[in-house]
């Protein structure tokens, strides 16, 4: 009896064993496709806040200069007394800062607003130097200039161009696809001319008027970081709660005498070396 | 004595049981069988599955596989069905139908007549073709008739046979009318047929014709959705599907035959060439996957490439993973691990330096000239110039000898034959004698030009180090010891690695180059002005090699030495003359001599003590000497003032508070004996030029097939155990181990420090471990045949020599060179600026378009254009960062020349194409458009004027001519933003009208009437342009903008307010 069995028991364990390596995984759950939710389309509630506020400037603000636009004389001619416009200062108050939500928005996504903001050529300057657009929102560029121009906006993010425009030509209409603060653009014809463009996956952003203030309207209510952004300055970030229909106010201030200039030949920040400055004004004397 | 025993036991004497009846053996044979049959089902178990797991793999693949496409069909599906929705596709749906009625009247006609003509042609094919075969015959009968007679009875018979009548029967066309019948001779017979397939090929081509605008929208709308669809669409994913039903599993492999090539992979990895992007998320198995890098399987089609030559491994074997996969003992070579896979690149890609696409191979091999290992190790490719001038010293001598030979033969001859007795004997001798000496001419050319050869291949000869015969006059002598002792505690980035030297070692070492460096007295340099030596430091291009800051401060380039504290080593005097210029050599080094030859020797033979490139003869025996320093550091051309204030600014860079304890053994000649054994040891002479060692041979190991070699041979000491535990007794574990810490395998050993191994710690990161790692495992014995190599001999061979001289002088550190790629200025800070971005050098990406070969090939040799006015850039004179001068040898400049013609797919050798001469008329209309304010060319490009220039961003149009091809000029007026993103020249200049270029702004009134092509015009303006007729353009800018800002007017003579120079 015992003899009989055991061959069998070998068949059945080996079956048994064979069919266990055929026997295959259960094909895997089906992958996630996409990461997390998308963000979803802000519906208006009527709820939504404000905020306002003002861009102080403390000390003495830096003189403003005359440019000089000799190199075009169309440009002298219509602008003869044209003044520098990286840093304008009245009464204490700082214009063309750049103040935009720069976190609390997640959540949310917008439409792209159907109005055009325009770049005018006036006088070979930008007018407006500082404006925000939304990611994908058009741009119109004209010229109101009876010289050529050419339109370069220098991204890091977005793709570089650099188009000619020539008087009297029709509106250049482009728009950048990402979000990038800030992106300079300018033209290699007149090197003066400098604009700011900030581009943002929402339209909460404004920028300071000649009295220095700014009002930010239309928010969903919540917490945000609200960036202010200046070209010589740098930023300044400021955190505010904006309940429903709330108007908060907020304020940045910036000091004269903290200006930066990213490739200026005298400050380059990764080359100071703190050793090495004092032997340095030693060996100049 | 065992009987004993045994008869002891049985004391009873009990009656011993039979073994044949008392005895079964049925419990041993049931055993035996049993085993018998598991042995058997295991035999079959191991047949069936066993031994081929990929029959699972394969069932499991298709499994996921089929449900993956099922649940990507609907999906698929709705997308397609969106995309057909969309407005774009309606459009093109309703131009179809538009399309397809505006023809259907015409075409139904066709149809109509195509249908009757087929219906005749079938009646008449089959009684056409029947008579032709019979005429045929017959009038063969007749070409091979005999008589005259029987000719006339077959022609007889042909004309009969061609009388008929041929009964065509047409059969009615709507079944009902009545049949027709036609009786024919054989000529209508033949006309009607002919008449009735013309007309047939007539009434197709026209269909086609008809049909062109619906085929194309067609076209249209299929690339539609081809180019919106991602992935696959419906019909795709249904062949798939299909595929995976009727999959049958087999053992699946590619078999190259040239090669021998047996690569089963495919078994197992049954998705990698599927079209779909098949991810392990996807398919729930890493080997499922389909191919990440479908574009490389493009160039490398697996059907002749097969798996294994990249990935190595061993293609044949199907058991099991470790051996498919080639990790199993003795087998050479095994599967690369993902960070090595670029190792794969290196059997066929032995001629290549730069790789595009395989950043770890361009790594490794970067690595392998920076750090210095080529100091040591040779490796076929590298040291180019050092193994051509063995051979071309060796062709040298051959061919002195042959023609010394054929001068003997020449004699010979000559004797023979004025002895001869016979004329035309001597006539024959005379002969010979001539074409000797005329071989012997040839001969003489080829000896020049090898000459020449050897003389540059001297010149393009460089050294890893610098040379320590000058550390006298550059190097404060208390460093010297300290720096060799630990570089990288000095300097940790340095290419020089760390020995691992005792105290008396560093002493006699340092002795040794102290006591031998020469003791020519250096002139003292006034101090300059460190600020705006920084300035310069920082504009002039320094930047794109050398680095300076400490740690996170660092910025600038990888390719030279971090500067940060360069202050605390050197002498000021050397420092402002290597600035100056780094080719400069305080004495010419004579090999022929083996020494250097100073003041001296030049005296002897009463010759000034002149030595450079031009002046390169030894003075004692008159073959090449070499007389500059064997760096690639070029020169900036740098003014004295410059160089001064450059070294002054570096004088700066030092830590303060460091000393350097005095070194009085330095001087001390009884250690030099042992410094120059030291010396010898450690190979210094193999990265620098140190007195005595000039021709010291390599000392290390040659690498070119290392990954090859036999395991056993690579010594892991006393570690192959652990290695072998741990899983790294292989090459990859061996190198990396090695490169991590060198005497590793010295390990646990009791050795003289003579035997100890030599190899220094060159101080790598993980990642530079990673690439030459990579590098070296994927150098070995082709397993291969030729054929696979990539050894092109077309254009294709002067971009792989090209590349060599690119890395060899880091030209990618101030230009883009390949597509992607971004030079190590464009990536510092101060070139993040707008303004600052236009001071960047220029891109190379089409260069061998942009500019003439001839023009190239004297940019290249004297960058500054000029022989007098050599501060400068010769072409952007307004660039900060000032192109260098290399004094590359002819022989790299034709090389790098090629490169750029090649890598532009440009003909060989340039033609210049002629150019319609410009026309009065049509050089007042160019004139007036440069001079517009519409058009911005002068505000931008040189003109020669300098206060104009110092703020230009462009080149002057003067030296287009001889510079520029006029095809590229066209296209890059036309868009430049397309050849060099992100240049200064805006795109939209012109604007397509018909098929000519028009200028985009406002055209001047005299313009408007002009016929021509605007950008054609401006080209052969540009191309013919003179300094007279460039300065009446500047004067008419002038007038033009005072008078009348948006004046259009021609421009009125006047002379030029300033002019550049006389």
């Amino acid at each position: 009896m015992r003899i009989g069995k055991s061959p069998l028991v070998l068949v059945l364990t080996l079956a048994a064993l064979s069919l266990q390596c055929g026997k295959k995984e259960e094909v895997g759950e089906a992958p996630k496709e996409e990461g997390a939710a998308p963000a979803v389309a802000y519906q208006p509630t009527g709820d939504e806040g404000t905020i306002t506020g003002v861009v102080n400037f403390t000390g003495q603000p830096p003189q403003r200069r005359r440019i000089q636009m000799d190199a075009d004389p169309v440009c002298a001619q219509k602008n003869p007394s044209a003044l520098s416009e990286d840093v304008i200062v009245n009464n204490g108050k700082l214009q063309n800062v750049f103040v935009y939500v720069k976190s609390g928005l997640e959540k949310y996504s917008f439409s792209v607003p159907s109005e055009e903001p325009v770049l005018d050529q006036n006088g070979c300057m930008y007018r407006p130097r500082v404006l925000g657009v939304m990611a994908g929102q058009n741009l119109k560029i004209i010229t109101s200039d009876p010289t050529n121009h050419n339109i370069h906006p220098t991204p890091k993010n977005n793709p570089e161009w650099n188009v000619n425009q020539p008087p009297g030509s029709e509106p250049i209409i482009r728009s950048f696809p990402r979000p990038e603060v800030m992106i300079p653009v300018k033209c290699n014809q007149h090197p003066w001319m400098r604009a700011y463009v900030g581009v943002l996956r929402h339209p909460f952003h404004a920028v300071s008027r000649e009295d220095g203030s700014f009002e930010i309207k239309g928010l969903p209510p919540g917490e945000y970081e609200i960036e202010a952004w200046h070209e010589r300055y740098g930023a300044q970030v400021a955190k505010v709660t904006v309940g429903a229909k709330e108007t908060k106010q907020i304020e940045f201030t910036y000091a004269a005498g903290q200006a930066y200039r990213p490739g200026s030949l005298r400050l380059m920040p990764a080359l100071v070396l703190p050793c090495c400055e004092k032997t340095m004004a030693r060996a100049a004397k | 004595m065992e009987r004993e025993m045994v008869e002891r036991e049985n004391p009873m004497g009990v009656e011993e049981p039979d073994p044949i009846t008392s005895r079964s053996m049925s419990g041993a044979l049931l055993i035996a069988s049993l085993v018998l049959v598991g042995t058997l089902i295991w035999a079959l178990y191991d047949e069936v599955y066993g031994r081929r797991p990929w029959k699972a793999m394969q069932r499991e693949f298709v499994e996921r596989y089929t449900a993956y496409l099922k649940r990507v069909k609907p999906r698929q599906a709705t997308t397609e069905a969106a995309l057909k929705q969309s407005p774009e596709y309606r459009k093109l749906e309703q131009e179809l139908t538009a399309a397809r009625q505006a023809v259907a009247p015409r075409l139904r006609e066709i149809d109509r007549e195509l249908a009757e003509i087929e219906r005749q042609l079938e009646a008449i094919r089959p009684v056409f073709q029947d008579a032709r075969a019979k005429i045929g015959a017959l009038t063969y009968e007749w070409e091979v008739a005999g008589s005259e007679r029987a000719k006339a009875r077959k022609m007889r018979e042909i004309e009969e046979a061609k009388r008929g009548p041929f009964r065509v029967r047409l059969i009615a066309a709507d079944g009902e009318g009545k049949n027709e019948e036609w009786r024919l001779t054989f000529d209508e017979l033949q006309r009607r047929f002919l008449a009735l397939q013309e007309r047939k090929a007539q009434l197709v081509s026209e269909r086609a014709r008809l049909l062109e605008p619906v085929v194309e929208i067609e076209k249209k709308m299929n690339q539609y959705l081809q180019d919106n669809l991602v992935g696959l669409d419906q019909k795709q994913i249904d062949g798939l599907l299909r595929k995976m039903e009727t999959f049958k599993i087999e053992l699946k492999q590619i078999h190259v035959q040239d090669g021998d090539l047996v690569d089963r992979c495919i078994s197992c990895h049954v998705g990698i060439l599927e079209p779909l992007p098949l991810t392990e998320q996807i398919m729930g198995r890493k080997a499922f996957v389909s191919h990440p890098n479908p574009a490389l399987l493009r160039i490398h089609n697996p059907e002749r490439f097969g798996c294994s030559p990249c990935h190595g491994g061993n293609g044949r074997a199907t058991t099991n993973v470790v051996k498919a996969h080639g990790l199993n003992k003795h087998w050479l070579w095994p599967l690369y691990k993902p960070e090595n896979y670029e190792a794969g690149c290196v059997q066929c890609h032995f001629r290549d330096r730069v790789l595009e696409g395989a950043e770890v191979f361009n790594l490794g091999r970067d690595l392998y000239e920076l750090k210095g290992c080529v100091g040591c190790h040779r490796y076929e490719g590298y040291d180019r110039e050092t193994d051509a001038l063995l051979e071309v010293r060796k062709t040298i001598r051959q061919l002195n000898l042959e023609r010394a030979e054929n001068e003997r033969e020449i004699r010979r001859a000559l004797r023979a034959a004025d002895q001869a007795t016979d004329d035309r004997e001597a006539r024959r001798l005379y002969a010979l004698a001539e074409t000797l000496r005329v071989k012997n001419s040839q001969i003489a050319d080829r000896l020049e030009q090898l000459e020449l050869q050897a003389k540059y291949l001297m010149q393009d000869q460089k050294k890893v180090g610098p040379n320590l015969k000058e550390v006298r006059l550059k190097l404060r002598k208390e460093w010297i010891p300290v720096w060799i002792e630990n570089p990288h505690a000095f300097r940790p980035t340095t290419k020089m690695p760390r020995f691992r030297l005792s105290r008396e070692e560093v002493q006699a070492i340092s002795a040794y180059l102290w006591q031998t460096a020469l003791r020519d007295p250096l002139p003292t340099q006034p101090p300059g002005d460190p600020i705006r030596g920084r300035e310069l430091f920082e504009t002039r291009g320094c930047l794109a090699c050398h680095s300076i800051g400490e740690g996170a401060q660092t910025i600038g380039g990888t390719f030279a030495a971090n500067l940060s504290r360069v202050g605390e080593k050197v002498n000021y005097d050397y420092l402002v003359r290597w600035i100056h210029n780094p080719r400069e050599r305080t004495r010419p080094y004579c090999p022929n001599e083996r020494r250097d030859i100073g003041p001296e020797d030049y005296a002897k033979r009463g010759l000034p003590f002149r030595f450079d490139l031009n002046h390169s003869k030894c003075p004692s025996c008159g073959s090449e000497m070499q007389v500059q320093q064997m760096t690639v550091m070029p020169s900036l051309r740098l003014s004295w003032q410059e160089a001064r204030d450059i070294a002054s600014f570096l004088m700066t860079q030092r830590r303060s508070g460091v000393s350097y304890p005095p070194a009085p053994f330095m001087d001390d000649p009884k250690l030099r004996a042992r410094g120059a054994q030291l010396i010898r040891r450690y190979g210094c002479a193999g990265c620098h030029e140190i007195s005595g060692f000039e021709e010291e041979p390599k000392i290390g190991t040659e690498l070119t097939r290392e990954g090859s070699k036999p395991i056993e041979q690579l010594d892991f000491g006393l570690l192959a155990r652990e290695a072998k535990r741990q899983g790294w007794y292989n090459h990859k574990g061996f190198i990396e181990n090695k490169l991590r810490s060198p005497d590793i395998y010295d390990r646990g050993k009791l050795k003289a420090p003579e035997d100890r191994l030599r190899m220094p710690n060159p101080n790598l990161t993980e990642e530079e471990i990673r690439a030459l790692t990579t590098f070296l495992i994927g150098s070995v014995n082709a397993t291969l045949p030729p054929s696979y190599y990539y050894t092109p001999d077309d254009q294709r061979k002067d971009i792989q020599e090209g590349w060599w001289i690119i890395k060899k002088y880091n030209c990618m550190g101030c230009h883009t060179i390949m597509p992607g790629q971004r030079s190590v200025l464009s990536t510092l800070p101060r070139y993040q600026d707008p303004d600052w971005k236009d001071q960047l050098p220029p891109s190379l990406i089409g260069e061998g378009a942009r500019v003439r070969p001839d023009w190239l090939a004297r940019f290249l040799e004297n960058p500054a254009l000029s022989e007098t006015n050599l501060e400068r850039n010769g072409v952007r004179e307004y660039l900060k960062a000032r192109m260098p001068t290399f004094y590359f040898s002819p022989n790299e400049i034709r090389i790098l020349v090629r490169f750029f013609e090649a890598l532009s797919a440009q003909a060989q050798p340039y033609i210049e194409p002629k150019l319609e001469p410009i026309t009065e008329m049509e050089r007042a209309l160019a004139r007036q458009l440069f001079t517009s304010p519409a058009a911005p060319c002068l505000r931008c490009h040189m003109t020669g004027d300098p206060a104009h220039d110092q703020k230009a961003t462009a080149p002057n149009f003067l030296i287009a001519r001889e510079r520029l091809k006029p095809g590229w000029t066209a296209r890059w007026m036309i868009d430049p933003q397309a050849i060099s993103p992100g240049t200064a020249m805006p795109s939209g200049l012109f604007r397509r009208e018909g098929d000519r270029w028009v200028f985009a702004g406002p055209l001047p009134e005299a313009f408007k009437a002009y016929p021509g092509d605007h950008v054609d015009l401006l080209v052969r303006y540009m191309f013919q342009l003179t300094a007279e007729e460039q300065r009446r353009l500047l004067a008419g800018t002038r007038t033009a903008s005072r008078a009348r800002p948006s004046g259009m007017r021609l421009a009125v003579e006047r002379p030029p307010s300033r002019r550049g120079g006389t």
